[in-house]
């Protein structure tokens, strides 16, 4: 892809005397092929053959956006939709496993999810709006990495994996270590997200999310919180995770967290101190959805918010 | 007296509206239909020194490009003041990102969007001004010849010199709004056919004046009116953006050079930067009141920001400041107000045309006053509130149908207003 | 390339590229041009079309990816003589200003009282939410829609269609 075809378009970025921002019509190609492979070792063949010059296409509902924003230049598309079993939710003895195919509705409607990853679940019901969440997917998601996509941070707080295959095998990667930067993940241009891997919660597990965006409906969040915490029978917190999402470059989970709660029991935890680390931990910066004075503000106080949520909850 | 005030009626068109059958702008098509697209100025503020189409010219589909070379006799077009060109030819001045350089028309809308990107664009940069505090500076550049102040307004009645003296309280205060689009539903949109037998030329598409409109088109190509034929389909929402000319110049001259029906759709982007906004201002406002709570003077400066056309700035800044007391009697008033030029995209008409950007400072105005003196907001507000008889800054005599004090009071009840207690 | 799709009952066989919207098919090609472009971004909800049973935006789904599918149109409601419930309430609750918004709309509103028949206010504002109108404030198109769930009621027409989703989902 030339650096000058990204950089033009309906923006017209051209300036002063620079010459080198126009490009010979030969030099521009849209999109002009499209694969719908009806198998995942078909498709993950066809990439190979084409690397970066094709858009791996799900929901399309962010990579559409771009594309005709002509933020990228793309020789076509490889459709997933055919490819068998790339829209279930499977549950298995210790784990659910999804599909990168599923929609924000079918995760929002599914009483598995709604069961064993509620935060999943009511994240998904955030979504942007009916249009969005009946074409958006999981996988489209992960894979447009989005320091603000809503269903990361809930992710991180149930310890996902995500499988992720080419012609020369597969690896999984746990959800800490697979967002690099904004936008940017460990996956390569020959790989194709297969599944999500979910381990199940097991009993005495509470969630709490919060979405803050300046509408309800089509926004970009400006500060997400999954909160996730295991209880054992004693009533002591076994585990926490704290995640959040628009307060870094990537999502975030404040591990500080775990090591001030673990190992005590939620009425011995002073929230206000736990919010106050959360906020001073993050990372946040200035932009259009807000400052980074402001996201701290609120991620204190819904940090609080979620701890006696889940205290109320876990009181039950 | 019966049947039609207070009764409902079904609106004409909903039938044609709720079945999709309403005809837009952009439904229209032709056998033959061309697209068109318009390149956009590459600086907001700059000197164009060359433009090369030809590479763009050479891309198959295209049928056409025209440029100000190929149109030099084109006059300016505005709403109040011509000072908006149809195209920036060399040499000229682009004002801001939304003016154009180039007219493009193609059989695709595709190609029309590729061939944009052939055009070569070069240009001597200025400073931009962004900020109209800047552009009001001595040494700043002139953005249109006659300089940056497009028009000054006053307002006088009574005395404030002896309102503030009179006082026990004064309160002056900075306020600034921002840009807002109007944003209809529908972008920009039309079609266009030149008959080449009569001379006339046909556009389907939507504005807000109809026939100043076809006036404006008409001497812009210098032509006589009865060539220029405006044909009003269904209008996707207005709201003060459809006043000002869009894309009925370029429509009109796609068709003329090419004898064939033509479309110009803007992109949501397009119509964000090319066409008019709420104006941003800053008013600076001074109020006096006793400390019984009556206001007894009020100054205000209003500056706002016009943008790179002066579109209906003439009307709406000032009208702005005629409000500047909102519905509250004040016998001394005194007001300045300026339009001000800057490389931002221009400004226009907008609901409330003025008045809602002076409501955010008269009524926080009134809000500082009651809380420095201690009275309850709500009952300030009702016992300075405009009756039958009052006069406004401009010196009209509300005669009948003033109705804010009873608004005032509804309000307080529906709101279980309770009072503020002051400590 | 060619694709099949079943638009508003009848088969079609369109020849269309792989960079075409299913936006720009409808419009350009079969000339239904009820759905209408606002924004481009799925922001708007103008483009709004049932695709497969669900509500989409039609400017972010590609030509090919609805291949085999069935879409329904503004134009695949009611007929010339007997406009479809929805219609009739959006036009008796004065919901129709501009009309830019209105088919988009009134498929939102069919979607939603096809799956919850009685919405309240809530969730008739959530089912259509991915819908800007910029002329009503929208509060006579939520009244538009509560007309339309009476209408529906009367005429049985939804009956079986869908169960209630329940309280909640409004937030």
């Amino acid at each position: 892809m030339k650096e000058s075809a990204a950089r033009s378009g309906n923006r017209q970025g051209t300036s002063g005397g620079d010459f080198k921002d126009c490009f010979r019509p030969e030099d521009y190609f849209t999109a002009s092929k499209y694969f719908a492979p009806e198998s995942l070792k078909e498709a993950v063949e066809i990439l190979e053959g084409y690397g970066g010059d094709l858009k791996v296409l799900a929901g399309g509902t962010d990579l559409l956006v771009e594309y005709y924003e002509r933020l990228y230049e793309v020789k076509g598309w490889l459709d997933l939709k055919n490819i068998p079993g790339l829209k279930e939710i499977k549950v298995f003895e210790d784990r659910i496993e999804i599909g990168p195919l599923v929609t924000h509705t079918e995760l929002e409607k599914s009483e598995n999810i709604k069961e064993y990853y509620p935060v999943l679940n009511r994240a998904a019901a955030d979504v942007g709006s009916p249009q969005i969440r009946n074409r958006g997917t999981i996988g489209g998601n992960i894979i447009t990495a989005s320091p603000a996509g809503d269903l990361l941070a809930p992710l991180m707080a149930y310890d996902a994996e995500f499988k992720l295959v080419s012609t020369r095998g597969e690896r999984i990667v746990p959800v800490g270590q697979f967002f690099t930067g904004p936008k940017r993940t460990i996956i390569s241009s020959n790989e194709i997200l297969s599944r999500i891997i979910i381990p199940l919660p097991g009993e005495r597990t509470y969630g709490s999310w919060c979405k803050v965006g300046k509408r309800k409906a089509l926004i970009i969040s400006s500060i997400t919180l999954a909160l996730v915490v295991k209880f054992n029978k004693e009533r002591v917190i076994k585990d926490i995770r704290a995640c959040l999402g628009a307060v870094a470059p990537t999502p975030v989970e404040i591990k500080e967290v775990r090591k001030r709660a673990r190992g005590k029991r939620i009425e011995d935890l002073n929230f206000s101190e736990l919010g106050e680390l959360v906020a001073e931990r993050i990372s946040p910066i200035d932009d259009i959805r807000g400052t980074a004075e402001y996201r701290r503000d609120v991620a204190r106080e819904i940090m609080i918010n979620a701890l006696e949520e889940i205290a109320e909850k876990a009181a039950e | 007296m019966t049947g039609i005030v207070g009764s409902n009626f079904l609106k004409v068109d909903a039938r044609d509206k709720v079945t999709g059958r309403a005809i837009y702008p952009d439904d229209i098509y032709f056998d033959d239909l061309l697209y068109v697209k318009v390149k956009r100025a590459p600086h907001p503020h700059a000197y164009l020194r060359k433009l090369d189409v030809s590479k763009a010219e050479e891309l198959p589909g295209v049928v056409k490009v025209i440029t100000a070379t190929d149109y030099p006799d084109l006059n300016k077009f505005g709403l109040i003041i011509k000072d908006q060109p149809v195209l920036v030819g060399i040499g000229e001045k682009m004002r801001y990102l939304g003016d154009a350089l180039a007219i493009v028309v193609a059989e695709s809308r595709e190609i029309a969007t590729r061939a944009l990107d052939l055009i070569r664009v070069e240009v001597e940069e200025l400073e931009v001004i962004s900020d109209p505090l800047r552009a009001m500076d001595d040494d700043a550049p002139a953005i249109h010849e006659d300089g940056n102040i497009l028009i000054t307004h006053y307002l006088d009645k009574g005395d404030v010199e002896k309102g503030f003296a009179g006082a026990d309280i004064i309160v002056e205060r900075e306020y600034r709004t921002q840009h807002i689009d109007q944003l209809p539903l529908q972008p920009e949109a039309g079609v266009g056919l030149y008959d080449e037998e009569s001379g006339v030329i046909k556009l389907w598409v939507a504005t807000q004046w109809l026939h100043d409109t076809q006036a404006d088109i008409a001497q812009s190509l210098g032509l006589p009116r009865e060539k220029v034929r405006i044909i009003q389909p269904a209008i996707g929402g207005a709201f003060g953006k459809r006043e000002d000319i869009s894309v009925h110049i370029h429509l009109a001259l796609a068709a003329m050079a090419t004898g064939r029906p033509v479309k110009l759709t803007y992109t949501r982007e397009e119509s964000m930067i090319t066409q008019s906004k709420r104006h941003p201002m800053i008013i600076r406002a001074k109020t006096g009141a006793t400390k019984d709570g009556y206001l007894t003077a009020w100054q205000v400066e209003v500056i706002g920001d016009a943008g790179a056309y002066a579109s209906s700035s003439p009307a709406v800044v000032h009208k702005g400041m005629y409000h500047c007391t909102g519905p509250y009697n004040v016998e001394n008033v005194r007001g300045v107000s300026h339009a001000v030029y800057t490389n931002n995209t221009y400004s226009g008409a907008m609901r409330g045309f003025g008045t809602t950007q002076m409501a955010f400072a008269y009524e926080s105005q009134m809000d500082i006053l009651a809380h420095e003196l201690g009275l309850d907001p709500a009952q300030f507000r009702l016992q300075n509130a405009y009756q039958v008889g009052s006069l406004t800054p401009n010196g009209q005599v509300l005669s009948r149908s003033v109705n804010v004090r009873e608004t005032i009071k509804k309000a307080i009840e529906m709101s279980d207003w309770k009072g503020v207690r002051v400590e | 390339m060619k694709i099949t799709i079943t638009v508003n009952g009848e088969k079609r066989e369109v020849e269309t590229t792989p960079s075409t919207r299913l936006l720009d098919l409808l419009r350009d090609d079969l000339h239904l041009t009820g759905t209408k472009e606002g924004c481009g971004k799925g922001e708007c909800g103008a483009c709004t079309v049932i695709m497969n049973g669900e509500l989409v935006a039609s400017c972010l789904v590609l030509s090919p990816q609805a291949d085999g599918a069935e879409i329904t149109t503004i134009e695949g409601l009611g007929t010339e003589e007997e406009l479809d419930p929805i219609q009739e309430a959006y036009i008796e609750a004065g919901a129709v200003q501009c009309g830019f918004c209105i088919p988009g709309m009134v498929l939102a509103s069919k979607k939603l009282l096809e799956e919850n028949p009685q919405p309240d206010e809530g969730e008739i504002r959530r089912g259509l939410s991915g819908n800007i109108c910029r002329c009503t404030g929208y509060q006579k198109i939520i009244d538009a829609v509560k007309l339309a769930a009476k209408k529906l009621a009367g005429t049985g027409k939804l009956a079986g269609a869908g169960k209630s989703r329940g309280k909640g989902g409004g937030r």
